[in-house]
């Protein structure tokens, strides 16, 4: 019977021989698909910062100035006289599930729980990596043709100094499916906060499906979808 | 591997990641051929965990682990080249019966074939532990590591490998006879 140290002996000897040698052809085949292959970009996430120039900064604010305006008028409680009664106050409706679950996206472990659709998304998403955590309150989402959904938020607490700093808007796009897809949008070094939580939305989506399905990755953990 | 190589790769810089795939390629296809005991597979493997090193490159956020790092992506490109063809091709050799050989290349002719049959029987995931320890004489932590699994799972997949590589050496302890392979 062999010993334990004379199986160690002949596993390694053995293990010694054989090929050590890549054939020419695969290191070319390598080589020509590296100029269509794109890199995946800043760390854990993939997608390029987004920068608005200052003519859409002025016209955001310009847009945002004019809905506040709008909304203010439409809030303000009608006069009809003074005693006269006021309706009592309804219950808001709860609003639909859009996304919960715990998940791990790109190597950032998340949670997520939002109601809502639209411009009148409500929760939060937690965001934990090598030792930082972020907290998002949810406030808007997208769904796609394809349904791949997007969430987006501004991040009100956070120990990140990059990728979801404390006072700026990030999302995450999920793709329907067994495994559920997803990658992040982050912030990168420089960037400004995004004043409308919809731009971290159109930034996500800007490069088209190709590239947005080029940068999901199964999460692990689980997802409760309804886009 | 030169450090200043994978920074440039990581931008972009095409022919440096050329320059690194020549660098690592060899080794990481001795690796998977280790691994996967099958020529074509380990081919693909290697081919995929290269342009996974190149997509990924950005990711890495010490290029000093490099090494490491590019070995994870080809136990990764292992895994994935083992579930499509889950069919291992057992392509023993045939060893003609009146080889001349004397008493110790017999042993070792007959031992090889044992632990290749062994071996195959083997799951992926014992045969990385052993291929990474033995083969390139990584330090269990540091498989554990690469494999991200607990150092107390790395020792057990090595204790379970090991034992069946030796059952498969003692299995038949007769001199070496001709074998038909299927």
């Amino acid at each position: 019977m062999s010993t334990d140290h004379e199986t160690s002996r002949i596993v390694r000897s053995w293990l010694d021989e054989g090929v050590t040698k890549l054939p020419d052809r695969v290191l070319d085949a390598v080589l020509d698909q590296v100029p269509t292959t794109p890199q995946r970009r800043s760390g854990w996430s993939t997608w390029r910062s987004y920068r608005m120039n200052t003519y859409i900064k002025l016209a955001t604010a310009a847009a945002a100035v004019l809905v506040v305006a709008f909304l203010g008028y439409q809030l303000l409680p009608s006069i009809t006289g003074p005693g006269a009664p006021t309706a009592p106050p309804t219950p808001a409706p709860t609003a639909a599930p859009l996304a919960a679950g715990e998940f791990t996206s790109h190597g950032v472990a998340a949670t997520i729980d939002a109601r809502g659709a639209g411009d009148d998304v409500s929760g939060t998403m937690t965001m934990s990596d090598a030792g930082n955590n972020a907290t998002v309150d949810l406030e808007c989402s997208r769904t796609t043709e394809s349904d791949i959904l997007v969430i987006a938020g501004l991040v009100t607490d956070s120990t990140f100094t990059e990728n979801f700093p404390e006072g700026h808007r990030v999302g995450i796009a999920f793709q329907p499916g067994s495994p559920v897809e997803a990658v992040w949008y982050v912030v990168l070094p420089g960037d400004a906060p995004l004043e409308q939580c919809q731009a971290v939305i159109d930034a996500l989506l800007a490069g088209g499906p190709a590239e947005l399905n080029g940068a999901l990755e199964p999460i692990e953990g689980t997802v409760d979808l309804h886009p | 591997m030169d450090t200043e190589l994978v920074i440039r790769a990581q931008r972009g810089d095409e022919q440096a990641f050329a320059s690194l795939a020549v660098a690592a390629g060899d080794r990481l296809h001795a690796l998977s051929h280790r691994i996967l005991r099958d020529v074509d597979l380990a081919e693909d493997a290697t081919q995929q965990a290269l342009l996974a090193i190149w997509r990924d490159l950005p990711r890495l956020r010490d290029p000093a682990r490099f090494d490491a790092w590019s070995y994870r992506l080809l136990v990764r490109a292992c895994y994935a080249e083992g579930r499509r063809t889950r069919q291992w091709a057992p392509n023993l050799r045939v060893l003609p019966v009146d080889e001349p050989a004397g008493p110790d290349a017999t042993s070792s002719v007959h031992d090889r074939d044992q632990l290749e049959r062994g071996f195959r029987r083997l799951s992926i995931d014992h045969r990385v532990v052993v291929v990474l320890h033995h083969y390139l004489d990584m330090p269990l932590e540091q498989v554990a590591e690469i494999l991200g699994i607990p150092l107390g799972t790395v020792r057990s997949r090595l204790l379970h490998a090991m034992r069946g590589l030796r059952a498969a050496l003692d299995a038949d302890a007769r001199p070496a006879r001709q074998e038909a392979v299927r």
